[in-house]
Formats: C-alpha cells, sequence, structure tokens
C-alpha cells in the first residue's frame, strides 16, 4: 500500500476508535436522563380507571416501571392482538422487560398455564375447562378467571363473492359438518361451486366455540345432550378443509377465493376489511350495537387467567394485569373488539385486587 | 555397536491430533444414531397405542390423530407430488445452466452468472414460501382461474425447484468439469460438434456425480418444510393434483408443533412417527445415490 493510503487508514481507524470511545460514556448517559422523563409522566396516565380504586399508595409498586422481570403469556389467537397491544403500551410506560405473546390456541395456551406451567398468563376465547382446572391444582396453581373483553366470532368471505349476505346457524353447521359441498346446496339461487373451509385448528379456543354453538347443534342429540365429540369429528374429517391455529393464514385463503369461508375473532376481520365481509347470522351483523344488545348469535367473551401465587411472587405479572384492566376498555375497539359488559369487567376487577392483596 | 533407531519415532502431537480428528468423525456417527434412538423411542410409543395399526398407519389415506385416522398416505402423497414437481422444474434448468456454464460460457459470463446463481441458494426458505403464495400462486391463478386454489402444491413445488436449481446446477457443473480433457479433445478429433461432445460424450461420463446431485436435490425437496408449510396448505390431503392445497409430512410437522401439544398425547407422538418416515425415506435416497454412483463410475472410468 502506499503511504498516503495507509495514512488516511491510520486516521480513519483512529478516529472511528475515538468516536467510539467517546459515543460509549454518551450511550449510558442516555437512559439515564430518560427515565426521570417517564417517571412524571406516568402518574398523569395511569390512575384513570372508571373502575379500579385509586389508592395511590399500595398500587405504586405495581406501576410499569416499579417492576422488573419478564412476563410471560401464551393462548388464544383471537385474545393475542389485544394482549399484544397492552404488551405494548405497557412498555411504552417505562417497564423494562419482556412481555412476551404467544398465538396457540386457547387449548395451548391452557396447556402451558396447568400442565407445563410455563407461563404466568393464559389467554382464552372460551372458559377454563374443568379438566384443565383440575390439571392446574395438581401443579399446585388455582386460575383466576379475568374477563377482557367480548368478540363477535366473524364468519368471513371474500369481498369478491356476491352472492352470501346471510347464513342461518343451521347452514353454517351443516356446511361444517360436510351436510353441504358445494354451494347451491346452501341456496338453489348460489352457484355450483365447492365450498372451501378454512377453520381454526384442534387447539383454538375459536374452534371450540364454534364446534360447540354451532356445529354440535347441527347433529342429532347424543343422550339428550349435544354431540360435542361427533361434531369435533366430523369438522376436523371436513373433506378440503385447511386448519390452521395462524388466523393470517385463514385470511390469506379466504382472500383468494369467492368461494371461500372462513371464521375467526372480529380483530382480524377489522385488520382486513377491504378485502373480507362479515357474513350476518341469521341476518344479524356483527357490530358495536348488536354484540352490546346481544342479538348476535355468536359473540364470545375474551378472558385472561392467572394464579394467586404467581400474582405475589412475580409482581410484574401482576403490574400487567392490573395495567391492563386500566387501559384495555380505551383500546379495545381500536384492536377491533368490543368492552366486556359492565358487570363482568367489575368482577374482574374485584377478582384481580382480591388476590393481589392476599 | 550402536544400532540406529529404526522404528517410527513417537511424536505424541501427531497421536493427540489423530485422536481429535477421530473423535470429529466419530461425532457424526454418535448423533446420527442418537436421532435415530430418539425417534424411534417416541414413534414406538405411537405405535404402542391401541388404537394405531400398521394397517392403518400405511393402508388408510387420512390423517387426524385426533380423531383416530392414522394413514400416512394422506401426508406422503403430497411430500412426493411437490418433490416431483421440484424436481422436474430444476433437473433440466440446472442441467442446462451446468453445460451452459462449463462448456459454453466464457469465463467472463461464467464470472458473472455463477456467483448470481449461487445468491438463489442463500435465499432463505420462509422468503421463498411467502414468495410462492404472494407472487407465484396469483399468475398461477391467472392461467387456471377458479381451478386452483389459494394454497397449492404446484406453487410451493415451483419455488422449491428455483430453490434447488444452484444445488443441482453447480454440482453437474463440478461433475462436468472432472471429465478428462482428453475424452473431450477425442471427440472434436473425431468431428464431434460442440454439442455432440457436450450431450454424448461428456454428459454420460460425468452421470455419476449428476446422479449423485439429483439425489441431494430430491433429498433436499422431502425435507424442505417452511416453503411447503406457507404456500401448500394446512390440511391433509390424499391427492396428486397439484392444484389443490395439501400437506406435507415437513408442514405438518411444523404446523402442529407450533400450537400447543401435551407429552404422550397421540397427537404428540405421531409427530415423531411422521419424522422416523422422513428419515427413513432420506436414507433410502441416500443409499440409491450411492449405488447409482457406484455403478455407473465403473463403466465409464
Amino acid at each position: 500500500m502506499s503511504k498516503t493510503v495507509r495514512s488516511f487508514l491510520f486516521v480513519i481507524v483512529a478516529m472511528s476508535l475515538l468516536l467510539a470511545a467517546c459515543g460509549a460514556p454518551a450511550a449510558t448517559e442516555v437512559p439515564v436522563v430518560e427515565e426521570p422523563a417517564t417517571a412524571p409522566a406516568e402518574p398523569t396516565t395511569a390512575p384513570e380507571p372508571t373502575a379500579v380504586p385509586t389508592e395511590e399508595d399500595p398500587m405504586a409498586m405495581y406501576a410499569p416501571d416499579a417492576v422488573e422481570g419478564d412476563v410471560v403469556t401464551a393462548g388464544s389467537s383471537t385474545v393475542f392482538p389485544l394482549s399484544e397491544r397492552m404488551a405494548e403500551l405497557f412498555q411504552q410506560e417505562g417497564f423494562a422487560g419482556n412481555v412476551t405473546v404467544d398465538s396457540i390456541g386457547s387449548g395451548g395456551g391452557f396447556e402451558r398455564f396447568c400442565v407445563a406451567g410455563e407461563t404466568d398468563i393464559a389467554n382464552a376465547s372460551r372458559g377454563i375447562k374443568d379438566s384443565e382446572v383440575e390439571a392446574c391444582k395438581a401443579i399446585g396453581r388455582e386460575p383466576i378467571e379475568i374477563r377482557v373483553g367480548t368478540d363477535a366470532l366473524a364468519v368471513v368471505m371474500s369481498a369478491e363473492n356476491d352472492f352470501v349476505t346471510s347464513l342461518s346457524k343451521e347452514q353454517l353447521g351443516k356446511i361444517l359438518i360436510g351436510e353441504f359441498t358445494t354451494w347451491n346446496q346452501v341456496d338453489a339461487a348460489y352457484p355450483a361451486e365447492k365450498i372451501e373451509v378454512y377453520s381454526p385448528g384442534a387447539d383454538s379456543g375459536t374452534f371450540d366455540f364454534m364446534v360447540e354453538s354451532v356445529v354440535a347443534k347441527a347433529l342429532p342429540k347424543v343422550d339428550d345432550k349435544d354431540d360435542v365429540k361427533g361434531a369435533e369429528e366430523k369438522l376436523l374429517g371436513l373433506e378440503g378443509a385447511q386448519f390452521s391455529e395462524d388466523d393470517n393464514v385463514l385470511v390469506q385463503g379466504v382472500n383468494g377465493s369467492p368461494y371461500a369461508i372462513g371464521y375467526f375473532g372480529f380483530a382480524y376481520y377489522v385488520e382486513n376489511q377491504g378485502t373480507l365481509k362479515a357474513v350476518a347470522i341469521d341476518d344479524v351483523e356483527p357490530n358495536q350495537e348488536s354484540v352490546d344488545a346481544g342479538e348476535y348469535p355468536l359473540a364470545r367473551p375474551l378472558f385472561i387467567y392467572s394464579d394467586a401465587k404467581i400474582l405475589a411472587e412475580k409482581t410484574q405479572v401482576a403490574a400487567f394485569i392490573y395495567f391492563y384492566l386500566n387501559n384495555v376498555n380505551d383500546n379495545i375497539v381500536d384492536v377491533g373488539y368490543f368492552p366486556a359488559p359492565a358487570a363482568d369487567f367489575q368482577a374482574s376487577v374485584d377478582a384481580l385486587m382480591a388476590a393481589v392483596s392476599k | 555397536m550402536n544400532q540406529p533407531e529404526l522404528s517410527k519415532k513417537f511424536r505424541p502431537g501427531e497421536s493427540i491430533i489423530q485422536s481429535l480428528l477421530f473423535l470429529a468423525g466419530i461425532l457424526s456417527i454418535f448423533i446420527t444414531l442418537a436421532i435415530v434412538y430418539e425417534l424411534g423411542k417416541e414413534a414406538l410409543l405411537f405405535f404402542n397405542d391401541p388404537d394405531v395399526t400398521l394397517g392403518k398407519f400405511f393402508g388408510t389415506t387420512k390423517w387426524q390423530p385426533g380423531i383416530g385416522q392414522y394413514g400416512i398416505w394422506a401426508l406422503v402423497s403430497a411430500t412426493l407430488t411437490t418433490s416431483a414437481i421440484a424436481v422436474l422444474i430444476s433437473l433440466p434448468l440446472g442441467l442446462a445452466s451446468a453445460v451452459y456454464l462449463s462448456e459454453y460460457a466464457s469465463p467472463k459470463a461464467r464470472s458473472i452468472l455463477k456467483p448470481i446463481l449461487e445468491i438463489l441458494a442463500g435465499i432463505p426458505t420462509v422468503v421463498y414460501g411467502y414468495f410462492a403464495l404472494l407472487f407465484v400462486t396469483p399468475i398461477l391463478k391467472s392461467i387456471f382461474g377458479d381451478g386452483i386454489q389459494v394454497y397449492n402444491m404446484l406453487s410451493a413445488g415451483l419455488v422449491m425447484g428455483i430453490m434447488i436449481l444452484p444445488l443441482i446446477s453447480s454440482m453437474s457443473e463440478d461433475a462436468l468439469s472432472a471429465v478428462p480433457r482428453s475424452l473431450r479433445e477425442g471427440a472434436y478429433a473425431m468431428g464431434a460438434t460442440k454439442f455432440e461432445t457436450s450431450a454424448q460424450v461428456a454428459l454420460p461420463a460425468a452421470l455419476s456425480g449428476i446422479g449423485a446431485a439429483i439425489i441431494i436435490g430430491v433429498s433436499r425437496a422431502v425435507g424442505e418444510t417452511m416453503i411447503v408449510a406457507v404456500a401448500a396448505g394446512s390440511g391433509p390431503n390424499f391427492s396428486f393434483n397439484p392444484l389443490e392445497a395439501a400437506e406435507t409430512m415437513t408442514g405438518h410437522i411444523a404446523r402442529i408443533s407450533g400450537g400447543d401439544l401435551s407429552y404422550n398425547s397421540i397427537d404428540y407422538t405421531s409427530l415423531f412417527a411422521i419424522a422416523l418416515m422422513l428419515f427413513l425415506v432420506t436414507l433410502v435416497l441416500n443409499l440409491i445415490s450411492q449405488w447409482v454412483v457406484k455403478r455407473f463410475r465403473e463403466q465409464y472410468e
């Protein structure tokens, strides 16, 4: 290398080392400067709850920037966007740890919470089953049910579809058990094209809900009770149906054909309103009014579950749930769901307070 | 009289290096045996389940362990279809590009084209998967109209073919370069044209290497997970129609283990049975490739 090139390179290396040395202390200074900025901002935003008691002192220890550690949650793909939004806001308010939210289906979430004991919070779009409560007790956990919102399960088709506007629960049930395989069987006016079904898989709470409330009703009763097991078998064995716990896969599928039908949480429909349309069930469209009035047949509760021992040992989990309940009603409509009825919400708040003050 | 020491001098450094290298070699065997043991142990739990019989496993064509259906052919058919499409695409194109790069291309052209081909090999498979779903499928939809579903085996197979193209091309090119110049020069001396030399002299001589390349490409296609998980479909479907959606063995393992399974449930152990099948298929393909290489090498050298 010529002398000029070598000296030039030496200058570059020396300058970069100098900058790195100066940059490091500057980098460590920045977070110190930021902290005081967030702390004064926090008290003005957090205690705005409509229903949560405003005692600053006992709950100050649950402020987002006062707790540390990680929060591990997993479960329903329906609750996923809501929990994710809450986690984002929680971290914006100064929480230093990580909040992980995994979308693996309500069944999967309970599996991890009650059998493996790996998660702190289970997200669910259905109530916990007795067998799952038993499993939790076997590992020393007593699940606390916290209602966070309401979902209007959306049955969707592509916006390109121009012949279906409403389906009755019976028609939907018959499509899902495979009794109707082409659209002209549903209604003689529809074209004779194959019905393509996109459904959440067996681990999903959405799947369980659809099986119990629609598919089981399309089968003859067994011992005077709804044949849930048989309904599950029929839906899982449906010829040509595509299953996925990831609702985005279902969105892709339904988008791709005017003869495809799928179902998932309302938030995924809201996100894709340009390319999808929600089918009215029994002539009732899913929206704020029909859910509030209790008319939409496929409205269902959204829950998160935790345990008092976890809340005591890991204050960051209690802080997260406290923050969740404080802020969910302000954000839930934006995420795409509906607020829980006031009485249920208050009961959840009381349950949290009781667990935390033990 | 001092007898000179004629035996081999003991060098401790060499012995240490030799044993370390021996350990490295043994490690790969050990890992393979460990994998087979783990797969076999859990797969045995699957086959020991009273509901599962070998007859159901190899004899039926519906796969839904949750409701007692255990026909592996539903998944194997999709694996075979996507791999076949991938090989049909990559084999002619790969061989043609290998012949071009080794026989016809000027050094400058080769220096530009070869790195670009290597880039194709470096693209992450999940990117390929979304490329298949979001770019190739709409093109196929415009060709086939409503006859093709959004998730289908054809677009996954096509993109898999593009993915293994650089593999087949570079291995075939290496095989072609290894053909001795004397063979080619003999052909030219006899008056053969360039194409006749490439196709009828060089290619047959390199056949063992090309055969190995094909089998490695097929093994890669069979084991490919992300492309088929994203683009081929998520419901087991016994069908050889590439316009339909179907789930391959690898895609099924990826989807089901992405949800959550209780240990010792039938879904969990069935995954190991599928993985064992996959392992066996790959093993059989490798054995075939070794046999092909051995056999054809005898004839041309």
